[in-house]
């Protein structure tokens, strides 16, 4: 192993390095490890308790009323990571090439699609709260003045379609940023290769899945990997239009605020428990961490260096 | 059967016309070569052939069917890029496959083609490899494998060999050579080094500023170049390309010596434009009447050849071929005679040959 010697050159760089990493340690790798162990003591309130094992897992997962709500929640965790999957990453990849062909109007819609992502989420929330308003929303409005009166329904306010609306407000919130990722990789393909392709085929179709989708592997990985760490850590969006006890009935409830609720109590279920919360919190870790890391390892293996 | 017409074929990118009415007609089986300096429209016209940018007005057609409307793959016509453009994701054998099945061909008949092209392009211990496995030469094998799979009635190479070091550059362009007269396609080729053209060309198109300068075969335009460009673009060293004026019957360089010559053309009393090769320069003796003054700049030696550059009094620095063996400094003087035969003339107005 190389001695490290305090030359001016590493002097300089401990200087710049140190103040950063002892800010990660302080507040993302304490609280972490913090959590770790809060998650195995009894707590009343912010006093700890006795040390309980593995007691508050066992809680959240096996014992009634909590194995139910974080079963819920986790379902809809999953459902919200697939239809954005298709809603915000399969649309971004379709919105990207429509960009990168130059289609008409390519300069405006690489704007406009970007926009809404560097709007809050709380504005954006509060925004699509509006436009689903059951009475005055523009949504039903414009379902009535089409004369669709019979669809016009409180989107936000009933239990079959609450949690659809969330992801289509989100997805419409954060679309930009796939397309964003996979024009950038589709700027990457020479035009070579392209125009190689259109000499052996005039099918957009095969030009997308054949050669183009191969090619933005890596923009794919990415973003692959995010909206899956997303999903499962969604909290702000879902707070802000459903509330936190993901109203109406635990329809849109999610680990995010389950994990918020049971850890920090709110207005209905009045207590808090940091035992579950940081029980429920490591679980979420763990569980992201290691989805995550096999998603990662498994697309690394398709990527192609052009 | 593959026969192109282009008839007054123009092209423009927004408002910038990049080519300017090309006429041209290519025969079946021919190989014709595209040749000119950066930027003079030879790649976009191939593009436009191919089908990958929109001709602007003007009509292609094949084998009489006008091609204008129809799409790059619906053409008959393959092309083999300059960076190759192999699809990096899949192995050789893939890349030569993709486009033969899209073409609709049952899996025994691509597997028969690719081992065909595999054969003749000894590409066959390669076929399992990604390109990026492969050296460039490899690469470009590969590439003109791909076009042969799909049988074209045209083939489209565009300056196929400007990415290979020198050595496999004359290897390569021999291995095309080969491949020209095994499958006997048509074949257009680009390129900006002449010595390709020279070599692989039936017939070269000499293009410059978007139009055409001069058709010909390799030895019609070195020896009747229609005009200054092509005599000038035509030949390595550069023809020598100077003003003369007309004393008698000599021509003449003011205060720069003159010569005799037969059979010069009929310029009226105005001068005419020179045009001399290197081996067309005849080494005078210094004490001779005859002959154009000139001062010697440097010399190139090559082995089998010399060349002695060389200012004349009017400033034109001019290249002539002499024995290796002879050896001359810088600013010796020497005087410069012409083969009769060997000289070209050009009208001083619009530098087209005269006669």
């Amino acid at each position: 192993m190389a001695k490290l010697r305090m030359t001016g050159r590493g002097l300089w760089i401990t200087t710049l390095v140190a103040p950063p990493l002892a800010f990660v340690a302080l507040f993302i790798v304490y609280p972490i490890i913090a959590a770790f162990a809060y998650a195995f003591f009894d707590w009343q309130g912010l006093l700890r308790g006795e040390f309980v094992g593995f007691a508050n897992f066992h809680q959240v997962l096996f014992v009634e009323p909590y194995a139910s709500w974080t079963r819920n929640a986790f379902t809809h965790n999953i459902i919200v990571f697939f239809a954005l999957m298709v809603l915000q990453n399969g649309l971004g990849f379709l919105l990207a090439y429509g960009l990168w062909r130059g289609l008409p109007g390519a300069r405006f819609h690489r704007i406009a699609v970007f926009m809404p992502v560097v709007l809050s989420t709380i504005i954006v929330g509060y925004l699509w709260k509006l436009f689903y308003h059951p009475l005055f929303g523009p949504v039903n409005q414009v379902l009535r003045g089409i004369g669709l009166d019979q669809l016009a329904q409180p989107w936000l306010g009933q239990s079959s379609t609450a949690l659809w609306a969330l992801i289509i407000a989100n997805a419409w919130h954060l679309v930009g940023f796939p397309t964003l990722v996979f024009l950038a990789g589709m700027q990457r393909i020479p035009t070579e290769i392209l125009d190689a392709a259109r000499m052996e085929t005039e099918s957009e179709w095969v030009k997308i899945t054949q050669i183009v989708w191969p090619l933005v592997a890596p923009s794919a990985t990415i973003v692959f990997v995010l909206l899956f760490v997303g999903a499962f850590n969604w909290f702000e969006l879902p707070y802000i239009m459903a509330g936190l006890d993901g109203s109406p009935f635990g329809s849109t409830d999610v680990l995010g605020l389950y994990f918020y609720r049971t850890a920090f109590g709110n207005v209905s279920a009045g207590t808090q428990d940091f035992g579950l919360g940081s029980a429920l919190a490591v679980l979420i870790f763990i569980f992201i961490a290691a989805v995550a890391s096999v998603i990662t390892v498994r697309l690394r293996a398709r990527e192609i260096q052009v | 059967m593959a026969r192109l017409t282009l008839r007054n074929i123009k092209k423009s990118f927004k408002s910038t016309q990049v080519l300017h009415g090309i006429d041209l007609d290519i025969h079946d089986r021919e190989f014709v070569v595209f040749v000119g300096p950066s930027g003079c429209g030879k790649s976009t016209l191939l593009r436009l052939i191919a089908g990958l940018d929109p001709i602007t007005d003007g009509e292609f057609d094949l084998n009489g069917e006008r091609m204008n409307e129809v799409a790059p793959s619906r053409r008959g016509i393959a092309m083999v890029f300059q960076s190759y453009a192999l699809y990096p994701h899949m192995d050789v054998y893939e890349n030569m496959a993709f486009g033969a099945r899209l073409m609709g061909l049952d899996k025994p008949e691509v597997e028969r083609r690719i081992s065909e092209a595999a054969r003749m392009l000894q590409l066959e211990p390669l076929l399992k490899r990604r390109p990026r496995e492969l050296s460039g030469g490899q690469r470009q094998r590969v590439a003109i494998g791909r076009a042969l799979v799909r049988k074209p009635q045209v083939f489209l190479l565009d300056e196929p060999l400007s990415n290979l070091d020198a050595a496999l550059r004359s290897e390569v362009r021999l291995e095309i050579a080969r491949l020209h007269r095994e499958i006997g396609g048509t074949m257009i080729y680009v390129t900006h080094d002449q010595v390709e053209a020279m070599t692989l060309a039936d017939r070269i198109v000499v293009m410059n500023h978007g139009r055409i300068e001069q058709v010909g075969s390799p030895r019609e335009l070195y020896e009747t170049p229609a005009n200054t460009f092509v005599a000038g673009f035509i030949g390595a060293p550069r023809m020598a390309l100077f003003e003369v004026k007309r004393e008698g019957a000599r021509l003449a360089i003011p205060d720069g010596g003159s010569v005799v010559l037969e059979r010069v053309p009929d310029s009226g009393t105005k001068g005419l434009r020179l045009g001399v090769r290197p081996d067309a320069f005849r080494l005078l003796d210094t004490s001779s009447e005859d002959g154009f003054d000139a001062s010697v700049v440097y010399t190139e030696y090559l082995g089998d050849d010399a060349y002695v550059y060389a200012r004349l009094a009017d400033g034109t620095l001019v290249a002539v071929r002499t024995h290796p063996a002879d050896n001359y400094q810088p600013d010796t003087k020497i005087r410069l005679g012409v083969a009769s035969e060997g000289a070209h003339y050009f009208s001083l107005e619009n530098g087209e040959r005269l006669a």
